[in-house]
């Protein structure tokens, strides 16, 4: 991979894909697997890219998608691992932020669905509901009330962690 | 809760120098020492494998009478074995310290060496196993003489004018032979379709890893 098309093409959108490597996975390590799988992946797949689709939106489907890919192979390689009992103290200390308040809502969100992950990730991003329905492949009428139901779960999650 | 969901969210980052890159290195290091870690894994299983079968054959061809059979069997597996259990020693002296590069590189001239090695083997275990086969039927015991002689007898029978030659008939002795040069001559082809059958896709993964890490590097 050039460093140009790193620089050009990947680095604006790094934010979100570091956001979204964190939200699936729970050690720097892993995340930084992650981050390096999702990049390698939007360089090989970069000739496939269709016109009629952003840049970004391309971006965050391929980030989101080697995401749930290799959660998966994670959770076939590790049976017994249970992403709900993923806890605050079981995060590693260097992988954690400064905030706690966004510790604690990054822990909030890793005990969501996969797809309930991805989508209040990309709302939180403030994408709108057409280009999160695009990102994930789903109806954008659906979105609205999608979110609606995540975001009441992760305030009952919080409910009284955070003031 | 009093704060929203989204306000923690921008504030945190505000907050945090959190969004810095993580460098790309070592991309592929893990992934190539996995994948020949595999490889290995396999070619272990599949020497024991040809120990079990030669081993469980040379005592079923003990109860089946047809012991040349088996030990020719056993003994030109068990080279083989052999040979390829040396090559595999030369495996781990691999330095997986090298770049992922270095180290795909070297695997794979390493599984060039061990093809090649390996296609000169089929050229002669093939005929082998045939010869084996051949002998083994010849010898075993059909009523208190060998199977070969009572077959030829009974051929004798119906060609009573039938050319032979060390009391074996001519055309017997052209039909084995031309077998023989086909096994020759297809071992190496054939070795190489039982590869593909087996390591495929393994191969097929170093080669798009290969061709992956070349486009990077450029």
């Amino acid at each position: 991979m050039s460093s140009d098309f790193y620089k050009a093409s990947i680095l604006p959108f790094s934010g979100i894909i570091i956001k979204l490597c964190r939200a699936y996975t729970n050690s720097q390590q892993d995340f930084e697997d992650y981050y390096q799988e999702v990049c390698l992946q939007i360089w090989r797949s970069k000739d496939n890219f269709r016109e009629e689709l952003q840049w970004s939106t391309w971006v965050y489907r391929i980030s989101l998608n080697v995401c749930l890919t290799l959660l998966k192979k994670k959770k076939n390689n590790v049976q017994y691992f249970v992403s709900d009992s993923i806890t605050v103290e079981e995060t590693e200390d260097n992988y954690a932020f400064s905030d706690e308040s966004l510790n604690l809502l990054y822990d909030a969100i890793r005990k969501l669905s996969e797809i309930d992950r991805a989508i209040i990730m990309l709302y939180l991003e403030e994408k709108s509901q057409k280009e999160i329905a695009e990102i994930i492949g789903t109806n954008p009428n659906n979105i609205g009330v999608r979110v609606k139901r995540i975001k009441n779960r992760l305030k009952k999650i919080l409910d009284g962690k955070i003031n | 809760m009093e704060r929203s969901i989204e306000s923690i969210w921008k504030e945190g980052f505000l907050k945090s120098d959190a969004l810095v890159a993580p460098k790309i290195n070592n991309l592929y290091n893990q992934k190539s020492i996995h994948i020949i870690d595999k490889f290995k894994r396999m070619f272990k299983i599949n020497l024991i494998a040809i120990i079990a079968f030669s081993c469980i054959f040379l005592i079923v061809s003990f109860f089946v009478g047809i012991p040349i059979t088996g030990i020719m069997f056993f003994v030109s597996l068990s080279v083989l074995v052999f040979i390829n259990k040396q090559l595999l020693n030369g495996l781990d002296k691999i330095d997986k310290g090298a770049s992922s590069y270095q180290y795909l590189k070297s695997f794979n001239e390493w599984i060039k060496k061990q093809i090649a090695i390996n296609i000169k083997i089929s050229r002669f275990l093939y005929p082998i196993i045939f010869i084996s086969m051949v002998f083994g039927f010849w010898f075993k015991d059909a009523e208190g003489m060998p199977l070969g002689e009572r077959l030829v007898g009974e051929i004798l029978v119906g060609f009573p004018d039938i050319y032979l030659v060390f009391g074996i008939p001519l055309i017997g002795i052209v039909i084995a032979l031309f077998i023989l040069v086909l096994l020759a001559y297809f071992g190496g082809r054939i070795y190489k379709w039982d590869l593909n059958l087996v390591y495929g896709r393994v191969f097929k993964k170093l080669e798009e890893m290969m061709t992956d890490i070349e486009s990077l590097r450029n």
